[in-house]
């Protein structure tokens, strides 16, 4: 069998990126490690054009957009709830903080308006800073225009939020302390970092992408699955991959338990950068392969499941009462070990209630479950958790890796030394939490 | 009643080169001090008989060449003795030390890591480029993003410019410098742990931020700027101490025949429909000038010496927004004999060097923890000289003096400064020093503790902030000290800003000082 | 604390009649041992000189890819030298700009020692990863002689007790000397017959010993830099940080050379696998390279002329010179180039200079060079000349 281009992972993006090559007449092969498809949810905005393209909407595709987006036990008793009418949320919010409240309408605004920025950037691949080229420097002037245009607030709000950390940020807004901590947990979201880092400002943003105003959780879906049933394309599951290269040009993969070898002009590979493009380290210049061991791709993420019978009766439960919390929850990972506190967000989607446990850095994890458990107030052995030792987004989405600087600075396009390889998963442009964008824009580079 | 030129508000240095640069250009101008002497952050004072502490700042590295030129600083007694070394004890009692001569350091690098040894080199290179790709900006006005005016897109232009002739390599080096943690950034580098440290602790100075929190790379690069004029080691020590530094200027100005006056706080900036004519002092008395310049840091310069309605909404709400969050302290001490440590038993030229304490990552960091939560560091990151070793003259004969920056000592302590709280925090440094220096409290003949609050209090440094507002990557360049107002100006006509918290902000530099003469002399000065 | 001594330096300490030392890569080493380093110089011509060249970085670098990390990193091909040889070679960054240059002894199948001017550990290790390969920092454990000159072959032979003529030029074998273990190699930087003598740091004075007493016979004399210098400048040899920069330091794109720039076209292979500025280097040699590093001669005459308006005989430099001379074109207004390194050639009886120019100067190009006469900026005439300026056939036979 001859392929054109082998994908490595069956991931959103991997598969993403197949199914636009195939659509593109291309004879597509993807290899996935795993023997069976992943059945947890994906958390994050599916750009519009990736359904459209790939007529997602009529394959089984299912996005889940709870209301009340979130619930977070109060201090006193009860829970905040915040629902997706603003006006509600702002009720809500009243019973706590009327002064928070006064202000939550304008915050939402604000925020909106600066995800749309981003969420413009996203759609494309990053701007290419050092070109000479006419094309890509009208495309920068273009989007530096577009962004003056919506006026001086937004571009100073640009400049003065995005390096800020989440903390002062809120701290600027807002005074209850469960309300920041909620929102607060999204800007540390699959970070090594507090709330009081600078740059968790951007990674509250990136995550509010894609969500309506006053919505700072990312939508649920099963795109993944659905994309594992969408034809055009041969997966190949249980096998794991490494790209073959010679005198600086792919020339396939070779899979690591048969030895079997496949070849194919083109490889694009949905695995994160470093797993990558590491073995291949004798086919790269040392300068190339230094910047892809320097990817920081920390683990601080445990996911997993929770048995609960009967399903909880909230869709989001978010405990990290305060900022302070979550800072806490950081200070025992910078030393190495888990939160002696962590954040713990429930996510019930379908009827599945999977778990999102931060920070858990690499380590032994002892009685990890057993602290999730209690902050649940559940039976350790309903908790089932699996922490991750690198990064979920293959690259934490820090100032310094983002954009142009993503997944290595000055190799954005998707395109590596190697000629015939291509990166196309979270570790690209514009990183982990939006499925199916960095495949999309990987795959019309390629194309 | 005599009319000036200019009034500056404040006599620490910016405020007199300012001045020194106003009457230079043969304007009519006085300075008016609140204290008995000039200098603010910058002065020496004999607080024990025959002891002379350089009570704020203590080095000089950043001080820019073209004021030392321009004002003829060696003139009037400016002379900056270099530093020789840099020794940071270690816990296990080793230590590693940063010599004057490249080859000898490069051995004791050796001596902890071969490989670090040559990544120091590189290391060293890529600062000094990135140094230099930054400089430019630090003499530069920034230009405005939000505006549309001729000069602003110029101004972007020229820097858009600027940035892409650096070459992808040294670009993306420049992204992560405004944006890593110092921690980050010399991971990719090293692999000694001492060696991250005592390079990420000139990352945190001044801050309230951990050596692993994002935009610390960037004060990393501050500090690094001095190292380009051509001094062979980047940070020198005044004879005379920093104050000496402050008279100079001070002497540079009445020379070109600039008035101060010391003992003359001002209470209010006097304005009359939307322009600035004078001040009032705290004695009541009335002063008018064609413009008033205010060299104290934002916060004092528009929330206090200006009533709020004098200034747009928008503006004043950003200025509240300014951070400070001052998270430095300073213990002098005089000693009756140097104190030897551990790590490098006797006296010698390592005295006449500084002493880090920065053993190790962790330590910095966990010094930072403390702070956050409200508490003074119990072992904190400290930074020693001994003035007297580099110029005798600052002790008697045979005693010395010792200069200790401390951090973290938050300005917003738990509970609150109290005499009580300062002598525990005096505590803490002199203990931590004894660890490392056993028998070194033995040799203590007096001690002063400077504490955040103190800070505030003696210079007017809001929150004791170091720097006059954080050198936080959101309140830089035409951010600082609020967006659209970056270039000196202030919403109040004939009003202008000159402190340390304007653009291109702390240290001892000059620079914002003479950028604010600059505008206002090509606005037409006043006259 | 001060700057460290060579292993040799208990021996050549005592040597310096004027105490004139040098830095070398942190260590000092003698500038000259006699008052003036003529004798010295003669010496490499006429009898044989040694010098202490344990200065130099040295790096053993041993595994099963040992040959593979050293092919990724070199332009010359490794993987095809034969045990016992030894290659001299340049090595570059991803845009063919030359890094540093060095010998890389072929001590085993895998086993190699690389000598550089510059650090070089951290670049192997970078340049390794992936690869099952050792690569140890011999720097400091071992020491190196260097014997140059037209009797060492006589004199290491004896020292050695052994037959030393079928050691070909860029060869090395392992021998004992006074049962010291050591490696000789025809090696060195002199552009002359020589050997390098490699020696674990401990024996160090006694291999020092045993090659003066053999040699004293012989006219063996300890030399020192000044000396090298003139020599290694007949014979046409580059340095780094003199003749070029390495691309690592360079502040400016300008400051950069490629090996085919610099003359050492020979040494970049055509036929090997991927190696850090392939791509750079093949183009450029289809392109043609704009430089060339050449020799020049200044010619007497023009020399003399330049004196003699001012009423002085012509004045020679005493010792060789490492400054950047602007070059000109035989009108003497349009700048051709510059030279690097140059001096007086006390063999050779001529003014000679290492310069970068254009590569359309063919070598008999008449051009210019700048030089002070009384305080005056002057331009004597030149002539390319082709490298080296001296080569005798007991190099190489
Ligand atoms: C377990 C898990 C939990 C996550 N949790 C969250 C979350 O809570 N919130 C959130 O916003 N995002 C989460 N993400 C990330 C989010 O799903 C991704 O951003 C999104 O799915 C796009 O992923 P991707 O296709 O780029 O990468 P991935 O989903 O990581 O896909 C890469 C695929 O490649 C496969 N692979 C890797 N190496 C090889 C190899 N050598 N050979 C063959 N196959 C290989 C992997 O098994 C994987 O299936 C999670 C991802 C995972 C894997
Ligand atoms: C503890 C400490 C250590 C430091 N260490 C160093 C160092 O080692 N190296 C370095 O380069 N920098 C150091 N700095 C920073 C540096 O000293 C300051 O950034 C710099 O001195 C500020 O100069 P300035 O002129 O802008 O302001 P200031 O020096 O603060 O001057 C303001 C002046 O205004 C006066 N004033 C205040 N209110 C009024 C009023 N109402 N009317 C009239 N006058 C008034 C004050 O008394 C003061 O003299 C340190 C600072 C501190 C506090």
């Amino acid at each position: 069998m001859k392929y054109d281009a082998i994908v490595i992972g069956a991931g959103a993006n991997g598969l993403v990126t197949a199914h636009y090559l195939a659509r593109a007449g291309k004879r597509v092969l993807v290899v996935e490690q795993h023997p069976s498809a992943d059945p947890s949810a994906d958390v994050g905005w599916i750009p519009a054009a990736v359904m459209r393209d790939l007529r997602l909407a009529g394959s089984g595709l299912r996005i889940d957009e709870p209301d009340p987006w979130i619930t977070a036990p109060l201090p006193a008793g009860g829970t905040l709830e915040l629902s997706r009418d603003i006006a509600r949320s702002t009720e809500a919010i009243r019973r706590i903080s009327p002064a928070d409240a006064g202000k939550w309408p304008e915050f939402c605004r604000r925020m909106r308006s600066l995800a749309g920025v981003l969420e413009r950037l996203y759609l494309v691949p990053p701007p290419d800073i050092e070109s000479n080229d006419v094309r890509e420097l009208t495309r920068i002037a273009g989007l530096g225009l577009y962004v003056r245009r919506l006026g001086k607030q937004t571009v100073i709000d640009l400049a003065r939020i995005l390096p800020m950390s989440i903390a002062e940020l809120l701290d600027d807004w807002f005074e209850s302390d469960v309300l920041k901590g909620l929102l607060g947990a999204l800007g540390v979201w699959h970070l090594k970092q507090g709330p009081r880092s600078g740059g968790t400002a951007f990674n509250f943003l990136h995550h509010h992408a894609g969500s309506p105003i006053g919505v700072f959780r990312p939508a649920r879906s099963n795109i993944t699955q659905a994309l594992s049933k969408l034809p055009g394309v041969e997966v190949r599951r249980g096998a794991r991959a490494m790209v073959l290269a010679r005198n600086g040009t792919a020339t396939g993969v070779v899979l690591e338990k048969s030895g079997e070898t496949i070849e194919a002009p083109l490889v694009a590979s949905s695995a994160p950068p470093r797993a990558t493009l590491q073995p291949l380290a004798i086919e790269l210049y040392p300068d190339f392969a230094r910047a892809v061991g320097n990817i920081k791709a920390r683990g601080v993420v445990a996911r997993g499941t929770l048995t609960l019978e009967p399903p909880p009766a909230y869709s989001t439960l978010c405990i990290a009462p305060s900022l302070d919390y979550l800072e806490r929850a950081y200070d025992d990972a910078k030393y190495g070990k888990d939160s002696t506190a962590p954040y713990v967000e429930v996510q019930r989607t379908d009827g599945r209630v999977e778990v999102h446990v931060q920070f858990v850095p690499p380590g032994t994890h002892g009685g990890l479950a057993e602290r999730v458990a209690q902050i649940l107030n559940v039976r350790p052995n309903q908790v089932e958790l699996q922490p991750a030792e690198e990064s979920l987004y293959h690259g934490e989405l820090t100032l310094d890796q983002i954009l142009f600087m993503r997944p290595v600075p000055g190799w954005s396009r998707y395109r590596t030394p190697i000629e015939g390889l291509y990166l196309c998963g979270s570790g690209t442009h514009p990183g982990g939490g939006i499925p199916g964008a960095a495949g999309r824009n990987a795959a019309r580079e390629i194309l | 009643m005599k009319r000036y030129d200019a009034i500056v508000i404040g006599g620490g240095h910016n405020g007199l080169v300012t001045a020194a640069y106003l009457a230079r250009a043969k304007k009519s101008v006085l300075v008016l001090e609140r204290r008995p002497r000039v200098g603010g952050a910058a002065v020496t004072e004999e607080i024990f008989p025959g002891f002379k502490f350089t009570m704020f700042s203590y080095v000089v590295s950043l001080l820019r060449p073209e004021i030392i030129r321009d004002l003829d600083l060696p003139r009037h007694g400016l002379h900056i003795l270099p530093l020789e070394s840099t020794v940071t004890p270690m816990e296990n009692g080793d230590y590693l030390a940063a010599w004057g001569d490249h080859d000898e350091t490069r051995r004791e690098l050796y001596r902890h890591s071969p490989r670090d040894a040559e990544a120091y080199d590189e290391y060293g290179r890529l600062m000094h480029f990135m140094a230099q790709a930054v400089k430019p900006i630090l003499g530069m006005v920034p230009p405005d993003p939000t505006s549309f005016a001729p000069g602003d897109l110029a101004g972007l232009l020229k820097l858009g410019k600027h940035f892409r002739a650096l070459g992808g390599e040294r670009l993306h080096a420049l992204v992560k410098l405004m944006t890593m943690s110092s921690a980050d950034f010399l991971d990719e580098w090293f692999e000694t742990d001492v060696l991250k440290a005592t390079k990420s602790a000139s990352g945190i100075i001044g801050t309230f931020l951990g050596p692993r929190s994002p935009g610390t790379a960037y004060v990393l690069l501050h500090h690094y700027m001095g190292e380009l004029d051509g001094v062979f080691r980047a940070w020198g020590f005044a004879k005379g101490g920093t104050g000496a530094v402050s008279e100079a200027i001070a002497s540079a100005a009445r020379s070109f025949g600039a008035e101060i006056r010391c003992d003359a706080g001002v209470s209010k900036v006097l304005v009359r429909n939307g322009r600035a004519t004078g001040v009032v002092l705290e004695n009541g008395d009335e002063l008018s000038a064609g413009i008033v310049v205010s060299s104290l840091d934002p916060r004092r310069t528009f929330l206090q010496l200006l009533a709020s309605n004098e200034l747009p909404a928008e503006f004043v709400a950003d200025i509240k927004r300014f951070k400070f969050r001052g998270s430095s302290g300073k213990v002098n001490l005089a000693l009756d004999s140097l104190p030897s440590f551990s790590c490098m038993p006797g006296i010698g030229r390592q005295h006449r060097g500084a002493f880090s304490i920065s053993p190790s990552l962790d330590y910095v960091e966990r010094a930072y923890d403390d702070a956050k939560y409200g508490e003074f560091s119990r072992r904190p990151y400290m930074d020693i000289v001994f003035p007297s070793m580099i110029d005798p003259g600052m002790a008697p004969p045979g005693k010395h003096v010792m200069s200790i920056f401390v951090q973290y000592a938050p300005y917003n302590l738990n509970g609150g400064w109290t005499d009580a709280k300062r002598e525990a925090f005096g505590d803490a440094v002199v203990n931590t020093v004894e660890s490392f220096a056993p028998g070194f409290k033995s040799k203590i003949l007096h001690r002063q503790v400077i504490t955040p609050l103190d800070i505030e209090r003696i210079t007017g440094l809001s929150e004791g902030n170091i720097f006059a507002g954080e050198l936080a990557l959101h309140q830089l360049f035409f951010l600082r000290p609020a967006p659209g107002w970056a270039k000196f100006a202030t919403p109040v006509r004939g009003f202008y800003q000159a402190g340390s918290g304007t653009h291109p902000g702390g240290g001892i530099m000059g620079a914002s000082g003479r950028l604010a003469a600059m505008r206002i002399l090509k606005d037409g000065g006043g006259a | 604390m001060s700057l460290r001594t060579t292993p040799f330096h208990p021996r050549t300490g005592p040597l310096s009649e004027g105490q004139a030392w040098r830095r070398w890569a942190g260590y000092v080493v003698a500038s000259a041992y006699e008052l003036s380093h003529d004798r010295e110089y003669h010496a490499i011509r006429n009898s044989a000189a040694l010098f202490d060249v344990s200065p130099l970085y040295k790096y053993l670098v041993t595994g099963r890819d040992a040959a593979r990390l050293l092919d990724h990193v070199v332009t010359r091909n490794v993987g095809k030298a034969k045990v016992g040889q030894v290659l001299y070679t340049p090595w570059c960054d991803n845009e063919g700009k030359q890094i540093d240059d060095g010998t890389i002894s072929v001590l085993g199948e895998q086993t190699f020692r690389m000598t550089s001017a510059d650090p070089t550990l951290r670049w192997l290790h970078l340049n390794s990863s992936g690869l099952d390969v050792t690569i140890q920092d011999v720097s400091e454990t071992t020491a190196a002689v260097s014997l140059q000159g037209p009797s060492s072959r006589e004199i290491l032979q004896l020292a050695a007790e052994r037959d030393l003529s079928a050691l070909k030029y860029f060869r090395l074998t392992s021998a004992k000397i006074r049962g010291i273990p050591v490696t000789i190699s025809r090696t060195g930087y002199t552009g002359d017959l020589g050997f390098e003598v490699w020696v674990d740091a401990s024996q160090a004075v006694p291999l020092w010993d045993a090659l003066i007493e053999t040699g004293t016979p012989y006219g063996i004399t300890p030399a020192g830099m000044l000396a090298l210098d003139v020599a290694r400048i007949e014979a046409g040899l580059l340095l780094i940080e003199v003749d070029y920069f390495s691309s690592r330091h360079a502040l400016i794109e300008a400051q950069k050379s490629s090996p085919l720039e610099l003359g050492l076209g020979w040494t970049v292979a055509t036929d090997k696998a991927r190696y850090n500025g392939q791509a750079a280097l093949d183009a450029e040699r289809t392109r043609g390279p704009a430089w060339q590093f050449t020799g020049l001669t200044v010619d007497w005459d023009s020399l003399e002329q330049l004196y003699a308006e001012v009423g002085l005989p012509p004045r020679l430099p005493s010792q060789a010179w490492r400054t950047s001379v602007p070059i000109y074109d035989r009108s003497g207004n349009k700048q051709l180039g510059y030279a690097t390194s140059g001096g007086w050639s006390p063999l050779l009886k001529r003014y000679m200079a290492l310069a970068h120019l254009g590569s359309e100067h063919a070598p008999g190009t008449e051009v210019r060079m700048e030089l002070t006469v009384e305080h005056r900026r002057k331009q004597a005439q030149a002539h390319v000349t082709p490298l080296p300026f001296f080569n005798p056939e007991r190099k190489r036979a």
